[in-house]
């Protein structure tokens, strides 16, 4: 009788011991074994269908520069340089930056001035605060072609250093200085054509060649480099 | 002849049976449960069983017996031991050792002995009264319950109200049979149980005296508890012995290379003691996921212990480039809301108001893009102006940037302590164990980063 209790409860004790030393074996086998699993994709900027490499070329060398990347002290780019770091007709230059249409807008001014009225600041905040993942800013100024190139220049330049002005006032972005990059074009390169006017603009009515180039074009670019 | 005592006593028999189907019961599912625990411990997802059917379907991730299994009532010293002891161990043992003891009723023909069924009934107590207390856990704190646990909650039923039964039987028909009974000498050879105070009843009919045993003496009893308890030692003895050693995967996750709140977009999480750890989290205030962390992280008492500031990482494509859909609908308007809040002071409010409404924004957002933006307002109208402006989005675009920056995942929520990753894989069953393990070496300063394995 006391050999048969012995027998059932020997048996009965052996039946949690025993699956919980199977159970746990088993699973510190598995996590011998295991290989790291799916995991998630890591965050990073944005690198959309128009980052060609023809595009990244000349945005490198634009960024490089216009004082972006490389640590260069300068701050933007000149129409001689912009020309030559380019390295492309005005129309292909202007043409790279087509595929930014809803990424972009283009403030406009009164005819000799730079100074940003409540349409011009009200567009560039809302391009501005629209970053998502876009790495780079541009601020491509440029003056109608009536005045002389040197007046045209200084014009352009004053145009986009309003923009980015109210940028380092309105949104105190530390990354700002690395992520703007600014080209005044004067009249001399890349004069918009009139089919600029179908993007988001700060100014109504008439919209011609000499009113569209009365302007700073700004977009944020969704390209990493 | 067959007397009425005889009749009482056979009626026993169905009352013990049923003490040991229940025991046989609960062992399985008590099994079945501590299985699908124990399977965790490999840091890999499983499904669960989940049925009335032992071994039946599996659930999916949210039914009751996942909801159960994760919560912090599922084990015990979770602190020591990487998700914890389950209390489904024990109790196998517990209906392992009630079934132990049913047969030995039975072999030893004790079942009419009113100390040996009172123990039985005093021993099936345990998992009744811990039954009662975990269904009333999973009705007021879960809101669900799960399956395998309704199967175990029903075995202690059964167990419970077989030992009872047998107990009040033994007593009604043992102070009969008190009356008329006189001291008998034990015999040689006999059951070192036996006692010299076990009565023989005097008018019993000698089928009937045959059918008897020798009632328990307290030794027995002594005995008997000895062995309850070294059925349940036995398995948790092992359990802690075997268990893997998860202590070595911490800081083995990401680090963070740039922590600093260089854009000033971290948001404070609840309050903290002085010597807290410095520690980030990885945030969509609209994340299911995050909500229960946050729930987990108080029920364990170590949100205390952090010093946590949200990094805002909304899951909804509307301002978040790197999710292809809104996985959480409305996230990016109620993050803007947190970070105009932190202008004010209130960002706290606007959290704990978006963990408690997160269903609804999410199910109204889903249809309609200006619902976030409407509650939010209705909510906190002194965010109007704030919120949708292209400050708070500019900040928002920040947080996210400072995301990228740190290499984090496209995942929430994470919780970083002092640069080093709280491993995906501990932020569930393991997290009042991992997070020990980095406070305490965070207090030693022995909490490395991990070297960040992204490019």
């Amino acid at each position: 009788m006391i050999a048969v209790r012995i027998a059932v409860l020997l048996a009965l004790l052996a039946v949690p011991a025993s699956l919980t030393g199977i159970w746990i074996r088993g699973a510190d086998a598995r996590l011998a074994e295991t290989a790291p699993g799916e995991a998630a994709p890591v965050a990073s900027a944005s690198d959309v269908g128009y980052c060609n490499p023809e595009l990244k070329r000349i945005l490198r060398r634009v960024l490089l520069s216009c004082g972006l990347a490389g640590g260069s002290e300068a701050r933007g780019c000149q129409p001689v340089q912009a020309k030559n770091v380019a390295t492309m007709s005005g129309h292909d230059f202007n043409a790279l930056f087509k595929p930014m249409k809803d990424r972009g807008g283009i403030v406009q001014f009164d005819k000799d001035k730079s100074e940003l009225d409540a349409a011009d600041l009200a567009l560039v905040d809302q391009v501005f605060a629209d970053q998502r993942g876009a790495s780079w800013f541009f601020v491509v100024s440029r003056a109608s072609p009536e005045g002389a190139v040197e007046h045209n220049r200084d014009l352009s330049k004053a145009r986009a250093e309003a923009v980015m002005s109210h940028l380092h006032d309105q949104f105190k972005d530390p990354d700002l200085d690395k992520e703007v990059g600014m080209l005044w074009l004067g009249a001399e390169f890349a004069q918009l054509e009139t089919e600029f006017c179908a993007w988001k603009r700060s100014a109504g009515g008439t919209c011609g060649g000499d009113e569209i180039n009365r302007s700073a074009f700004i977009a944020w670019i969704d390209c990493q480099l | 002849m067959r007397g009425p005592d005889e009749k009482r006593m056979r009626s026993a028999r169905p009352w013990l049976v049923l003490v040991i189907v229940g025991a046989v019961i609960g062992i399985v599912f008590a099994g079945i449960s501590s299985y699908d625990f124990v399977q965790h411990l490999d840091r890999q997802v499983h499904s669960l069983h989940c049925s009335f059917i032992p071994g039946g379907t599996h659930a999916g991730t949210d039914s009751g017996c996942q909801a159960a299994m994760m919560s912090s009532y599922s084990s015990v010293f979770r602190t020591k031991l990487w998700g914890g002891l389950p209390i489904s161990l024990p109790a196998m043992s517990v209906f392992a050792f009630l079934l132990f003891y049913a047969v030995d009723l039975l072999v030893t023909r004790r079942k009419d002995d009113r100390r040996a069924t009172g123990f039985l009934a005093l021993a099936t107590a345990l998992p009744a009264l811990a039954s009662a207390i975990m269904l009333t856990i999973s009705l007021t704190k879960l809101g669900t319950v799960c399956k395998l646990c309704v199967c175990i909650y029903t075995a202690s039923a059964l167990c419970a109200i077989g030992a009872i039964v047998l107990w009040r039987r033994a007593v009604a028909l043992g102070g009969v049979v008190m009356l008329r009974a006189k001291p008998r000498k034990r015999p040689e050879g006999s059951d070192p149980a036996w006692t010299s105070s076990a009565a023989e009843p005097e008018s019993v009919s000698e089928p009937v005296r045959a059918a008897s045993a020798p009632a328990a003496s307290m030794g027995f009893l002594g005995a008997m508890f000895a062995v309850g308890c070294v059925f349940v030692a036995v398995p948790v003895i092992l359990y802690f012995a075997m268990a893997p050693d998860h202590s070595h995967f911490v800081g083995t996750c990401e680090a963070l290379p740039k922590p600093d709140d260089t854009y000033g977009i971290m948001v404070p999480l609840g309050t903290h003691a002085a010597s807290a750890a410095p520690a980030i989290e990885i945030l969509d205030p609209l994340c299911p996921a995050c909500k229960a962390f946050e729930e987990r992280l108080d029920k364990a008492g170590m949100a205390e212990d952090l010093d946590r500031k949200a990094v805002l990482f909304p899951l909804d494509n509307t301002c978040n480039w790197m999710v292809t859909e809104a996985t959480h609908p409305g996230s990016c308007t109620v993050s803007e809301a947190i970070l105009c809040a932190q202008q004010k002071g209130r960002a706290a409010d606007v959290i704990a108001w978006a963990f408690d409404v997160q269903d609804r924004v999410r199910a109204e957002a889903k249809t309609d893009p200006t619902a976030a933006a409407r509650l939010v307002k209705e909510r906190f109208p002194e965010l109007a102006t704030c919120v949708g402006s292209p400050e708070a989005k500019a900040r928002l675009n920040k947080s996210m940037r400072w995301v990228v920056a740190n290499n984090i995942r496209v995942l929430t929520p994470q919780l970083y302590i002092d640069k080093v990753k709280l491993c995906d894989e501990d932020v569930d069953l393991g997290l009042e164990y991992t997070l020990s393990v980095m406070l305490d070496r965070h207090a030693h300063h022995t909490l490395v980063p991990a070297t960040a394995e992204h490019p």
